[in-house]
């Protein structure tokens, strides 16, 4: 009889999440209103991360023609491209432009989300399915890094891997090899060389994009059948029609932020910014040079790391993969003026940490 | 003399000028705040003239402004020269929009007898005046290029030189004539700015643009439904043939763009003979760096001793970089008894590569984070990021003919003898044996 009440309430969850009397044309697409209210803006966070996923998608696919994943033609095929493929330095910067664009807007996505509300019931799945798309698409940035086979690519991804070697010490047992074989497993051989690069590839094209479509594919389904949530306190009187009012003021401010992202693209080389030994092929037998940094979207992680225990990180992250998962769940009952502060306070952390971090960590430590 | 009246003085007696005769005639005629409206009389060529004109001249300030104001941003966008060239073209462009709004603006100004009865002397200053600064700025940009890179070590600290109250007109003395015309010409404007119709640019109606829109109602409903009328016949037809010809061969335009762009992205470059043969040399040496890794590789497998170098090579400040039995760098120094000295250069923190310079302390440092390790016992220092010590490695020292020396494992056990005279010509090795155990 208990396992037949908990399966009732298990099957009733999913009802309630993917109600089927809802999939239809005119549920989705005819009905859906969009509140217009103060912080409606947020509402088009969402639109610009999966906008610059598209552009991912195409660029990517351009850059496969020609890219070469082996240690020895990795460098030389991207070089390839940037110097003598029609239109290829164009593709290749819009694709690392973007990159970092789809997480930015990600991040901003997952705060105004929470700010708004927006994973009360019945939208806890979709919360938990944004948390795990925001992972992937991290995940995406940390094996595209290590694509160009250059020495902050390299070296970057090696200091990155060994990080998680450290947590070892904190399991117990033959637990405490776990790590190592983690890293091992995600390298394929002692150190970062070719099983690496092949690995990461594999990841980068086939297996992250797979992953990401599909958990998208549910996401985006949910949104477009519990329709947008109330955002605000007071339900906004009011609304515009999805279809087409909202959707093509979506698609305005694409056409825009493609025409900032196609100007930023053709003329600023995103690593113009490196200076160019970190640019170097990379050099297996030679000392590392220095500099050696994650992107910018991992400076939130990487400067505490250089700063504080590293049990501090591995807690505080553990408390902060737990805390987003649960969100739906922690804080049901908060109000929306609390979220407002827990959220500004964390914008506040990645702004501050993203931006001075470099200067924090010298006034820290003055010798590094 | 005259010049430091013109760079240091000037500017002060403009800006001064400036601020408090804005404020006065805005406090005391705020009517005449704004800059006298001739559309009513003549409006066609106003806005051939005008909004040109605007266009141009805003997107040209800001362009200033945020040289001014961002030094050091600006300065490291322009050091890539794509960014300078689309920067310079650009500005070029917009000027060329200015000079036709003004020349328009001008010739409406003299030709029309309706708008000269409305003119007052000062407005023709001002025209004349901006166009010759227009002129003077293109002068510049032409004559002298790549204006936006070098105002960074000449106008803008001139400019922040002036804005706190300690000028240094070493910074302009040496530009060309045409430059210093330029900024003479700025400040006479901006002293001019109380006195003329350019006080307008205090009164932007900044707040027009977030206004909620205002509908017009025509005093007279006879005109009220004329104008309807108009507008659903006439205007409807025009707007939709003028958007679809305008969309159309936008649309057009861009897709014979894309296509050909993609067509020869698919079809790959055509590289002349110079750059095919570059291509291949730096693959080649790729490649010829990935079978080096391979062979190494395979020498580690296959050998129970592997070469170093000669004893004499060793130094005891420079470490000679090797790769050890488990493919990671490694290397070599002379110690201070002559013997010697093997250390993994593979950061206990991380797994950086740790440089093979010895400071005056006798330590080497890894690049990373920054941990010093002391090359005689490996050890970090005390507050070092790297808490393991850098691992010792044992080595054989063998004479020309292949005859065992002496030797010494990773844990510092010595055996062999050291005769002096032997050791002429004496090679290090390392040994399988005695890597194998080593942690």
């Amino acid at each position: 009889m208990k396992a037949g009440t908990a399966f009732g309430a298990l099957s009733n969850f999913v009802k309630e999440r993917f109600p089927v009397d809802k999939m239809n044309f005119h549920y989705m697409v005819e009905k859906k209103e969009v509140p217009v209210h103060s912080m409606s803006w947020g509402y088009y966070t969402g639109g610009l991360t999966l906008f610059f996923f598209i552009i991912q998608v195409i660029t990517g696919l351009l850059l496969l023609f020609y890219y070469q994943p082996t240690v020895s033609d990795a460098y030389a095929s991207v070089e390839f491209i940037s110097k003598y493929v029609s239109g290829g330095a164009l593709i290749r910067n819009l694709h690392t432009w973007s990159s970092s664009c789809m997480i930015f807007f990600a991040m901003v996505h997952l705060i105004t989300a929470f700010a708004m509300k927006s994973f009360e019931k019945p939208r806890e799945l979709t919360w938990i399915m944004g948390v795990l798309l925001l992972l992937i698409t991290f995940t995406f940035g940390f094996t595209g890094y290590l694509l160009p086979w250059n020495q902050i690519a390299v070296n970057a991804s090696k200091v990155g891997l060994q990080s998680i070697e450290a947590a070892g010490q904190y399991l117990p047992g033959a637990l405490s090899k776990l790590p190592h074989t983690v890293i091992e497993i995600f390298q394929g051989e002692a150190t970062v060389g070719q099983s690496t690069l092949g690995r990461f590839y594999a990841m980068h094209v086939v297996l992250l994009p797979l992953a990401l479509i599909a958990l998208l594919g549910a996401h985006l389904l949910q949104v477009q059948i519990h329709g947008m949530s109330q955002g605000v306190d007071v339900p906004a009187k009011k609304t515009e029609k999805f279809f087409p009012v909202f959707f093509f003021k979506d698609i305005t401010l694409w056409t825009s932020v493609f025409l900032i992202l196609f100007i930023v693209a053709s003329i600023i080389p995103f690593d113009a910014f490196l200076p160019f030994p970190l640019l170097e092929p990379y050099n297996a037998l030679g000392s590392t040079p220095a500099g050696i940094k994650p992107e910018w979207y991992f400076y939130f992680v990487y400067y505490p790391l250089e700063m504080l225990p590293f049990w501090v990180i591995l807690l505080g992250s553990l408390i902060v993969m737990g805390v987003l998962i649960f969100t739906p769940w922690i804080f049901k009952g908060t109000s929306r003026k609390t979220l407002k502060l827990i959220a500004g306070a964390a914008t506040a952390y990645l702004v501050i940490m993203t931006l001075f971090g470099d200067k924090i960590l010298h006034i820290v430590k003055p010798g590094a | 003399m005259i010049e430091s009246f013109l760079f240091g003085a000037l500017p002060y007696v403009a800006l001064f000028v400036c601020i408090f005769g804005s404020i006065y005639r805005i406090r005391t005629q705020p009517i005449s705040y704004s800059s006298l409206s001739s559309q009513f009389l003549e409006s066609q060529g106003l806005m051939w003239g005008s909004l040109p004109w605007h266009i141009g001249i805003l997107l040209i300030l800001l362009g200033h402004f945020i040289a001014l104001l961002l030094p050091g941003l600006w300065h490291s966008l322009m050091l890539h020269s794509l960014v300078l060239a689309s920067v310079e073209a650009s500005g070029l462009g917009l000027s060329i929009l200015c000079v036709i709004g003004l020349i328009v603006l001008a010739v409406r100004r003299i030709s029309s007898a309706k708008i000269q009865s409305v003119t007052t002397p000062m407005d023709l200053v001002v025209l004349f005046l901006l166009l010759g600064q227009v002129t003077l700025g293109m002068v510049t940009a032409t004559m002298h290029k790549w204006g936006a890179l070098w105002c960074s070590a000449t106008t803008t600290p001139y400019v922040w030189s002036i804005l706190t109250f300690r000028p240094d007109i070493s910074f302009v003395q040496d530009l060309p004539i045409a430059m210093r015309m330029h900024i003479i010409g700025a400040w006479l404007l901006i002293l001019l700015i109380p006195f003329s119709r350019l006080i307008h640019m205090f009164a932007v109606p900044i707040q027009y643009l977030f206004r909620p829109p205002q509908i017009v109602e025509w005093t007279s409903e006879r005109k009220e439904e004329a104008a309807g009328e108009i507008f659903e016949s006439e205007e409807t037809r025009r707007h939709f043939m003028h958007a679809t010809i305008g969309i159309g061969s936008g649309l057009a335009l861009l897709s014979i763009g894309i296509m050909d762009k993609l067509l020869r992205f698919f079809l790959g470059p055509r590289l002349s003979q110079k750059e095919e043969s570059e291509l291949m040399e730096f693959k080649l040496k790729q490649l010829e760096r990935t079978a080096h890794q391979k062979s190494l590789e395979l020498e580690r497998q296959e050998n129970p001793y592997i070469l170093i170098g000669t004893l004499e090579e060793l130094n005891p400040t420079t470490g000679k970089y090797f790769i050890d039995y488990k493919m990671t760098p490694a290397m070599a120094f002379k110690g201070d008894d002559g013997l010697p000295n093997l250390l993994s250069a593979k950061c206990t923190h991380l797994g950086c590569t740790v440089a093979n310079q010895v400071n005056s302390d006798g330590k080497v440092v890894c690049p990373c984070h920054l941990s010093y390790f002391n090359i005689k016992t490996g050890q970090p220092d005390q507050d070092a990021p790297a808490k393991a010590p850098l691992p010792h490695l044992g080595w054989v020292l063998m004479d020309t003919k292949g005859n065992v020396l002496a030797s010494r494992t990773a844990q510092g056990e010595f055996t062999g003898s050291i005769d002096p005279t032997k050791l002429q010509g004496a090679r290090v090795y390392i040994a399988k044996k005695l890597s194998e155990g080593t942690t």
